[in-house]
């Protein structure tokens, strides 16, 4: 399979555009793939409902029974529950820290052990979140299974 | 995940027993060692294994408060334990007059460099977590 970029002036948005005669293996997995990159979530930021790309999310948080999405930019309240979060994007990076918290594993920038064993999660736009002990072991074992995954 | 459970409880007691036995065993043939309170030392090391490995089994469930109380609370807990164990004992056999001391050593150290290695394996395994990081994030870039 090839893959060509081109340069166009003038775009309005970003398109991609997939030639095929026969859908074989290869591009049935880059197609699924791209549907998990590009899919979007719904929520709600000041009594309006926006949607937003998952792969901007750089973290699900629990708080008072709501769950919430942050980006970079925007918190927004969601209607799913974290359990359902991590079953739908767990394949696209999300690994549970904390009873209350789910991390986009591509947007955290470094990690940082402390005295009492927890581990301190650095996020590429500076926000610090902790990941519990209880759940360090599955979190080694999900970026093992990521760098696998990206190996493929 | 519990490590330890009601199911590997009793084997773990017998796989740490042994192995302590088979060190004290080894030692005092390398040193040319003879113990006069053998029988009593050997359930010493079986009440032993019992009380480490039902401390350690608590592990799963002190996960959720920091480490540094929970060690110390379990330190605390194992030399408790001990200073009941030597005073049982000396009731019911002859024990030497540092006995205390003896055993009070015999948990500390092997509790210290267990803490060590812990910790030691804890840095490590988050500096190879940084490495995969940096090169998921490499990847895709």
């Amino acid at each position: 399979m090839r893959f060509i970029k081109t340069k166009e002036k003038g775009l309005s948005e970003n398109y991609l555009e997939l030639h095929y005669d026969k859908l074989d293996d290869e591009t049935k997995e880059y197609i699924s793939r791209l549907d998990n990159t590009l899919s979007n979530i719904e929520g709600t930021l000041d009594d309006r409902r926006i949607s937003l790309s998952v792969t901007d999310v750089m973290y699900f948080e629990s708080v008072d029974r709501k769950t919430f999405a942050y980006t970079e930019k925007v918190c927004v309240e969601m209607r799913d529950t974290l359990k359902n979060l991590l079953d739908n994007y767990s394949e696209m990076g999300f690994i549970r820290i904390s009873k209350s918290s789910i991390v986009n594993v591509y947007k955290i920038d470094h990690l940082q052990g402390d005295l009492n064993m927890r581990v301190i999660i650095f996020l590429k736009n500076g926000e610090k979140l902790i990941m519990n002990r209880g759940y360090k072991k599955d979190f080694f074992a999900e970026l093992e299974k990521i760098r696998g995954k990206n190996k493929k | 995940m519990k490590l330890i459970n009601r199911k590997n409880f009793i084997s773990i007691v017998c796989i740490s027993f042994t192995l302590v036995v088979c060190g004290k065993l080894i030692l005092e043939g390398l040193m040319g060692f003879t113990d006069k309170n053998y029988t009593m030392n050997i359930f010493a090391i079986l009440g032993f294994s019992i009380i480490i490995t039902a401390v350690l089994a608590l592990h799963f469930y002190l996960q959720k408060f920091p480490l540094i109380p929970v060690l110390i609370g379990q330190y605390l807990g194992v030399v408790g334990l001990t200073v009941a164990f030597v005073k049982i004992t000396d009731f019911i056999a002859d024990t030497e007059t540092n006995a205390m001391i003896q055993m009070i050593a015999s948990v500390t150290i092997p509790f210290i460099i267990s803490a060590i290695v812990y910790y030691i394996a804890f840095f490590r395994q988050v500096n190879k977590a940084n490495d995969i990081l940096s090169e998921i994030t490499s990847e895709n870039k």
